[in-house]
């Protein structure tokens, strides 16, 4: 019997209004992504990617269609609701890691746990353990200044973790690395769909990344084109 | 971490803007302090019960105008009064100095006694000062502040009068709501300006609050259609008069008032703006994490009202402790006794600082609230 969907995208468009333009970014696009997957988007720039990814990630809303992450049509929920699903079933990583500057690793780490009831020390045992998936045990109390590039965005990877989320979206995560921290970060990424049974959707320019993931998706003017 | 730990290193990650803008709110909280201090302090005169039960009667041209010494046999004899004594302002420099810094009055040392009921005697003797018509009866703070003593001789030169004064030092009073005064014998003035038969006003005691309004009355018809009209009232009435020589001093001070506030407003208002606007993605970053636009808005709020906080108790607290411990008779020259600032006027420099803090956090917060995640994220890309 094959895999539930943990992502069901059906019908989905998105048309932004630029000036007296309408431009479309994602054009009646459908897919499923199953859970375990690791889905990297591929694309020019403008063909949508980033777009179709916001969408499922629920930090952008579809102009028609629908997008259900584990069964929740995640444009219906409201902008509090999706506050609330996004702290419980969704991990993310940018491009530019977005760590809090002021804030040390583990701190970074915490902060989607604030939201959480658990308390003082069930969050710094979480945090621990997120740090210690991603190989920074140690590094918990440095802050983003004082680590390379690589080892930031692998506390970015800690702190999408560190909630369980059930999806991990990465928009061009290793966009800002060297080959050897970008080869890291998708090690992690790719061993978190293999052992922990993370779903992945990944945003990238660079088919070596691609590489990396289960299924490669391009997008083409808004469109899926293989 | 806790959300105020996170608070206060976001409130402190740019040291010296943070600091800046304590100061800016400090300095603005303690000149606002200072002004409505001193609005308070020329507008609203110290008042004693005593002062409640005494009237001031003086010529209703206007106070320059003399009134006829004969009008005292008319004046004690109106139903009400129970002490009566003439009250000159004599207005002349002490020693040296170029400007008159405490005030003397002729009096009638006899009568007077039963008029300043709430002053002690201090140091030497009041039958003394009433025996000796070269003598004064001078207060306490003066005494002080010019390090006299018993016995003494106080020269002051006349502005007013033609006249200079050669005043021993036979009495010291304290206990009032000035204790800087000197009075002396309206005698050794008449004498000195060759017996004219005038006094400048007529200072007077009545039975009881309930009956000042008649006396008022009385005193005033007493003297009508006569050659010298009067006009009585309250102590604190004739001192609110003097107040409106100075001109619009509450609206003048209130101005300045309003204009500190708004200035301090641009200020917070343009730092906080400031500090959020560079912070645009990382507050995107706390919405995709799941925070909500009430708890940015929190986190913004917290941290303009902590810096106001912190401003407005440095101030207000500095603004208290300065006027608290300096010398302010020392520093005004005598024109201002007492510069206290109430618990009221605190509140109102802690209220204007909270305000501030809450009106600097608005319109960043609804900037940050009306910003989608993913225009927050594009916003420094």
């Amino acid at each position: 019997m094959a895999a539930e969907p943990i992502v069901v995208v059906r019908d989905l468009s998105k048309i932004y209004r630029q000036g007296d333009i309408n431009v479309v970014a994602l054009d009646h696009v459908s897919l499923d992504i199953t859970a375990g997957e690791f889905v990297v988007l591929m694309g020019p720039s403008g063909s949508g990617k980033s777009t179709l990814l916001h969408i499922i990630a629920g930090i952008d809303r579809p102009t028609s269609g629908s997008a259900k992450v584990q069964g929740i049509d995640i444009a219906q929920l409201d902008e509090s609701q999706l506050a609330d699903w996004r702290n419980q079933n969704v991990g993310f990583v940018f491009q530019s890691f977005n760590l809090i500057p002021v804030l040390t690793a583990a701190e970074n780490v915490e902060l989607p746990l604030l939201l959480t009831d658990l308390s003082g020390r069930e969050r710094r045992k979480q945090v621990q353990t997120a740090l210690e998936l991603v190989g920074l045990a140690d590094r918990g109390h440095h802050r983003p200044d004082q680590m390379s590039g690589g080892q930031q965005q692998r506390v970015a990877i800690a702190r999408a973790l560190v909630t369980d989320p059930a999806l991990i979206v990465a928009d061009e995560p290793t966009g800002n690395l060297d080959a050897k921290s970008a080869g890291d970060v998708l090690a992690i990424l790719r061993s978190l769909t293999l052992t922990a049974g993370k779903t992945v959707v990944m945003v990238t320019h660079d088919p070596k990344s691609a590489a990396y993931g289960s299924r490669s998706l391009h997008l083409e003017k808004g469109e899926i084109a293989a | 971490m806790t959300f105020a730990s996170f608070i206060a290193k976001n409130a402190l990650r740019n040291k010296r803007r943070a600091l800046l803008t304590v100061v800016s709110v400090a300095v603005s909280c303690g000149l606002l302090v200072t002004l409505l201090t001193l609005q308070r302090e020329l507008t609203v005169p110290p008042e004693s019960e005593a002062a409640s039960l005494r009237v001031i009667v003086r010529n209703k041209v206007s106070l320059a105008q003399p009134l006829p010494a004969k009008q005292l046999s008319v004046v004690e004899k109106i139903p009400g009064v129970v002490a009566v004594s003439p009250f000159t302002y004599f207005g002349g420099n002490f020693r040296e100095e170029t400007v008159t810094s405490f005030a003397q009055f002729a009096v009638d040392p006899a009568r007077f006694r039963d008029l300043i009921v709430e002053g002690k005697i201090a140091d030497g003797s009041y039958d003394d000062f009433i025996k000796d018509r070269t003598s004064c009866f001078v207060g306490a703070d003066t005494m002080k502040r010019y390090g006299l003593k018993i016995g003494d001789k106080m020269r002051f030169t006349g502005t007013i009068y033609p006249v200079d004064l050669d005043l021993k030092i036979l009495a010291v009073f304290q206990g009032t709501v000035d204790d800087r005064g000197v009075f002396f014998h309206h005698k050794l003035l008449d004498e000195l300006m060759g017996n004219p038969g005038t006094v400048g006003t007529w200072y007077l005691r009545v039975a009881s609050a309930d009956v000042a309004n008649d006396v008022i009355a009385r005193v005033d018809k007493a003297f009508e259609n006569s050659s010298a009209e009067v006009r009585a009232e309250t102590e604190r009435a004739f001192q609110m008069g003097f107040i409106s020589m100075l001109g619009n001093v509450k609206m003048l001070i209130g101005s300045i008032s309003a204009v500190v506030v708004f200035t301090l407003v641009l200020v917070t208002v343009s730092t906080m703006s400031m500090a959020i606007r560079e912070r645009f993605r990382e507050l995107a970053v706390l919405k995709a994490l799941g925070f909500k636009r009430t708890e940015l808005f929190g986190f913004i709020l917290a941290e303009s009202f902590g810096l106001a906080a912190l401003g407005a108790l440095v101030g207000i607290g500095g603004s208290w402790a300065f006027w608290t411990l300096i010398d302010l008779q020392k520093l005004t020259n005598g024109f201002l006794l007492y510069f206290e600032v109430t618990p009221r006027i605190m509140a109102t420099g802690a209220t204007v600082a909270a305000l501030l803090g809450i009106v600097s956090a608005i319109g960043p917060a609804l900037a940050v609230a009306r910003t989608s995640v993913v225009e927050g994220l594009k916003t420094l890309d």
